[in-house]
């Protein structure tokens, strides 16, 4: 069997982080939104929750702990920094396609049974999933991605620079988008700024995820190159 | 055999003191001409020591002739062994023994003939002696 | 022969301090290596480059003719057991399993039988085991691994006098059917000392010694009577510590005693007592310690 099939097994050798973890918490907001949302009347038009955000964030998790938790063994298992970093990718695409295609199922029922019967928006979320199947599918693919990896940079960069690294790493991220922020209003280009993501659409949005999440992945490469445990 | 009581003295190296062990066993009849000896994996295990460090320690007696190897079988007592590795310990008793225990009857003013008739007084009263 | 590992002037610095400084050393095939030196002394991070798993500030290293760095095909062949592993919320039979699917030479037998014999519960999560327990399974996959280069650092901390005495047994017994290159760091030398072929011995990041384990062994003994008889023994003979207490000395020589010194020192009236491996080791450091103080 292939090293990096081999690696993404060995994330998977704990089951219930993996599918159980993620999927039950995702059963457990959905049982109760659909609680409240019978016992709260209905007659909002608006059913709109966010709820499915935690899917997300679980993501990020479960990408901090593919590096703090798994990887120092992964070194004794004899695996180079290169090989855990591609199987442990090449696992998390698989995770995002298979609970992105899940999302979407989800959506497609919730949009037959017309909110479950009670206009409940839960796998439906305002411009981002809310058009077609297959562009449902790639967002909520690349949303995952993108969380997961966030989260495994945010754990290698604790790894080698711990907390404080954290902390300059979030510390940089803020001051990067003020610079630009600043740089927007001195040039006055704010409503350029504005129109064009008026006009982006869900699918353009989407391209600027995956773009995010390119920057993710070689940053965490970067980062992993010269990481010990 | 060594059993678990014996202490390695820590001065000579290893492998000597495997090798007068084997050594041993053959001078006092344990291990009889034609026996087979243990393997150096069967020694490292047992005396829980490196097996090179024994394999090192039979290499010695093969050596001195007092084990022969038989290809795909293992190692045996040579012939002879025995009468070979008693006649050089006499010898080596001579200088370890005699010759400091003449050494010190010099200095307590005994000659020769005392001497003998000490061993002979002292044998006798061994022999005699319980078990 | 070529070495099965390596390593050329290698050192590793630190911010305030060097753990490693001009280490050069080849580490025989087929062969039980003891890495000696107390805590602190470079042990570990002499054993981390090896493993790939730290890196070196200067030097090189090769594993199996190869620089291990980032290097899948020799790090197959390497098993690394450090003191101080960190597992993952698995519970052991999944910590077992995953080690078995990444070493070509895994013996499931073995782990099974070494399971059994430091008395280890397959379902219970790795996090609820004692120090000790977790140094066990460490030491199982270690074993059973029967990698090519197996790196042993002091893998059996926690683990009480019993089960080292098993642990050392296994190594022994399955070394014996399935020879391998193994480096061994402890500081528990006297536990050890039969065992090893080859000693090195390293002290504040440089080697001391580099020898095989019967040279090493005997180097030094103690000789012990009055003064005036104990001064006439060591005359000519390299001193290393000299203690007295009325007209009775204690003297430590080095250099080897043969028969014929044993015989001389019976003859007067001395009592000789050779040098353990641990109490040589101790020694040498001790004297290193002094002399870089008056340096």
């Amino acid at each position: 069997m292939n090293t990096y099939l081999k690696v993404a097994r060995y994330h998977l050798v704990n089951r219930v982080q993996y599918t159980l973890l993620p999927l039950g918490w995702l059963a457990f907001a959905f049982a109760v939104c659909v609680v409240i949302f019978t016992i709260v009347d209905p007659s909002t038009k608006n059913g709109h929750v966010g709820a499915l955000a935690s899917i997300f964030f679980i993501f990020l998790a479960l990408g901090v702990q593919s590096v703090v938790q798994l990887l120092p063994f992964g070194f004794a298992l004899g695996l180079s920094r290169r090989t855990y970093y591609l199987g442990t990718v090449l696992l998390v695409t698989g995770l995002s396609v298979t609970y992105g295609l899940l999302i979407t199922i989800m959506q497609e029922i919730e949009r037959a049974t017309g909110g479950w019967g009670g206009h409940l928006s839960f796998f439906r979320v305002p411009y981002i999933l809310n058009g077609a199947w297959y562009l449902t599918w790639l967002t909520a693919f690349m949303g995952l991605l993108f969380f997961f990896l966030l989260g495994m940079w945010c754990g290698l960069i604790y790894r080698r620079w711990n907390l404080i690294g954290v902390f300059g790493f979030a510390a940089t991220v803020i001051t990067v988008a003020l610079a630009g922020a600043l740089s927007i209003t001195w040039t006055h280009t704010w409503s350029g700024f504005d129109h064009f993501f008026r006009a982006l659409s869900a699918t353009g949005l989407t391209g600027m995820i995956a773009a995010l999440a390119l920057v993710l992945l070689t940053g965490g490469a970067g980062t992993m190159r010269r990481v010990t445990v | 055999m060594r059993n678990e009581t014996t202490v390695l003295d820590d001065g000579t190296p290893l492998f000597l003191q495997i090798g007068a062990q084997l050594a041993d066993d053959i001078a006092d009849g344990t291990l009889a001409e034609g026996d087979r000896v243990p393997s150096s994996n069967e020694f490292a295990a047992f005396y829980r020591i490196n097996p090179a460090t024994a394999a090192k320690g039979i290499n010695v007696l093969i050596d001195d002739g007092l084990l022969e190897k038989r290809r795909g079988i293992g190692m045996f007592v040579a012939s002879g062994a025995r009468e070979r590795l008693l006649a050089e310990r006499r010898q080596r008793f001579a200088q370890q023994y005699i010759e400091p225990m003449l050494a010190e009857a010099k200095r307590l003013d005994m000659d020769v003939e005392l001497l003998v008739s000490l061993l002979h007084d002292t044998s006798k009263r061994n022999g005699d002696g319980d078990r | 022969m070529t070495p099965t590992i390596s390593v050329t002037q290698l050192g590793r610095t630190y911010k305030d301090h060097a753990a490693l400084a001009d280490v050069t050393l080849d580490i025989a095939p087929n062969a039980i290596t003891g890495l000696l030196g107390r805590n602190g002394a470079g042990k570990s991070t002499l054993m981390r480059i090896i493993a790939a798993q730290e890196f070196a500030s200067s030097g090189t290293v090769r594993v199996l003719g190869e620089d291990p760095m980032e290097n899948d095909r020799i790090l197959r062949r390497i098993t690394f057991v450090r003191e101080d592993q960190i597992f993952p919320d698995f519970k052991v039979r999944h910590v077992i399993r995953a080690a078995s699917w990444f070493h070509p030479n895994w013996s499931e037998e073995l782990a099974q039988t070494l399971l059994a014999d430091f008395e280890l519960p397959p379902n219970r999560p790795m996090k609820k085991l004692s120090r000790g327990m977790r140094s066990a399974v460490g030491i199982v996959i270690g074993l059973a691994a029967r990698a090519e280069v197996t790196l042993l650092d002091e893998p059996y901390a926690g683990l009480d006098a019993v089960a080292r005495q098993i642990f050392y047994d296994r190594l022994l017994a399955d070394y014996v059917e399935h020879p391998r290159t193994v480096l061994l760091s402890t500081h528990l030398i006297d536990e050890v000392a039969d065992l090893l072929e080859h000693v090195v011995m390293i002290d504040h990041g440089r080697i001391l010694i580099d020898a095989p384990a019967d040279t090493v062994r005997g180097q030094a003994a103690t000789i012990g009577g009055p003064a005036d008889a104990v001064e006439r023994f060591v005359a000519g003979r390299p001193i290393l510590h000299r203690r007295t207490m009325a007209s009775v000395s204690s003297v430590v020589v080095g250099g080897g005693l043969l028969d014929q010194d044993y015989r001389q020192a019976r003859d007067l009236h001395l009592t000789v007592q050779p040098l353990s491996l641990q109490e040589l080791i101790v020694h040498t450091s001790e004297t290193t310690t002094e002399a870089r103080k008056s340096a």
